[in-house]
């Protein structure tokens, strides 16, 4: 099963060819360019490496959130599109779960963090002891004092990984025993979408890409937050 | 603070375009003041310094209008945004990590969601033609507008 992979939910824009246990090639760039200007000449090129055309894939596999807005849009409306020209299923993964996956085989309690500004964060919690990551909390937005809050009370060290990892590791050190996760592994990545994708295969089938659909999370800071500097109200 | 007295619609552009040339990638321009007062006219002027081709009209229905520019500059429109939800479907969010230049109407509805930094321009009606226009890197009351 080979899958040809997309991820551009936030900074990263990342292209990545897997199939079972096995990355073919991989392109991310965190450069501040525009995801819809880099991603498809990105993937053009990794195919081109790796002596492969679009029709060889088996499927393609994406983030569907949580992420940007206009990120998220990027990444699966291109896939949506790269599956129907060719005739392919596809599919979306978590955002979140796929960054777990960036420590896939390794013993860690992982908690995935995305910028989601304001001072809240995409977040979740897995935990890996040498396999595929383990699910402990759902995907969720809450504010930094939440999952200060809610880390406070998971035992052991914490590895912090994604573009809100950071951010976290600021507010959380002097309370909770988090860990940064080195460079290399810390931001999202095509890769991890995909083998997150090909263990969704092991029980379930690919989607037309009509059925692919982006996951936003809702973000509960209030309307009274939104206004916070003034105390106005609506005109 | 600056403060700037119009007497025009036009002279109002004209300082609208001055006030640009100061502008760098990534700023954040942040209107406040009612109807009617010149944020489009003042951003018209603004236009004619960083997107010279553009036609500037007042975002109210398309929430955020691209004008071009060497560097991008986007008009926004918040009078309608009231959730956190409705603002990161704008792109918003994703507007301020692409190193433009933003101009926003009715900031007050995204107080709380202006990042650091933010350029505040408030313009007052001080008669049919005449308008105070300030300029800082606060918020400012609407009654300091008066007070001169």
């Amino acid at each position: 099963m080979k899958l040809i992979c997309l991820e551009t939910s936030a900074k990263t824009a990342s292209a990545a060819v897997v199939t079972e246990g096995k990355v073919l090639g991989e392109i991310s760039v965190t450069a501040g360019l525009t995801h819809s200007q880099t991603i498809l000449p990105a993937m053009e090129a990794l195919l081109k490496s790796c002596s492969m055309k679009i029709a060889d894939a088996d499927g393609f596999a994406v983030s569907i959130g949580p992420g940007s807005f206009t990120g998220l849009r990027i990444g699966i409306g291109a896939v949506k599109g790269l599956a129907q020209g060719s005739g392919k299923g596809c599919v979306g993964v978590s955002t979140l779960e796929a960054l777990a996956c960036n420590f896939s085989g390794l013993s860690y309690t992982i908690c995935p963090v995305m910028d989601a500004r304001c001072g809240q964060v995409y977040t979740s919690l897995f935990w890996s002891s040498g396999g595929y990551p383990k699910r402990l909390w759902e995907d969720m937005a809450i504010s930094l004092d939440q999952l200060k809050e809610k880390l406070s009370s998971v035992e052991g060290e914490v590895m912090l990984v994604g573009d809100g990892a950071e951010l976290a590791f600021a507010a959380l050190s002097g309370s909770t025993r988090v860990l940064l996760a080195p460079p290399a592994l810390r931001l999202q990545s095509a890769a991890s979408v995909g083998f997150a994708a090909l263990h969704r295969l092991e029980t379930e089938q690919m989607i037309a890409p009509g059925e692919l659909m982006p996951s936003y999370l809702r973000l509960p800071q209030a309307e009274r937050e939104l206004l916070a500097r003034t105390g106005k109200s609506q005109p | 603070m600056m403060k700037f007295v119009s007497h025009s619609e036009a002279e109002t552009e004209a300082i609208g375009e001055k006030f640009a040339r100061m502008l760098h990638p990534g700023d954040v321009v942040a209107f406040t003041g009612g109807l009617g007062a010149g944020k489009t006219a003042f951003t018209r002027g603004m236009a004619r310094t960083l997107a010279p081709d553009a036609e500037v009209s007042s975002p109210t229905f398309a929430l955020v209008n691209d004008y071009g520019g060497k560097v991008p500059f986007w008009h926004f429109d918040m009078y309608r945004i009231r959730t956190m939800d409705d603002l990161y479907s704008t792109g918003f969010f994703d507007y301020l990590e692409a190193g433009g230049i933003l101009a926003v109407e009715w900031s007050e509805n995204i107080a709380g969601a202006l990042p650091e930094g933010t350029i505040f321009v408030r313009i007052t009606v001080d008669g049919e033609n005449e308008r105070t226009i300030q300029i800082g890197s606060e918020p400012i009351a609407e009654k300091e507008g008066k007070k001169g």
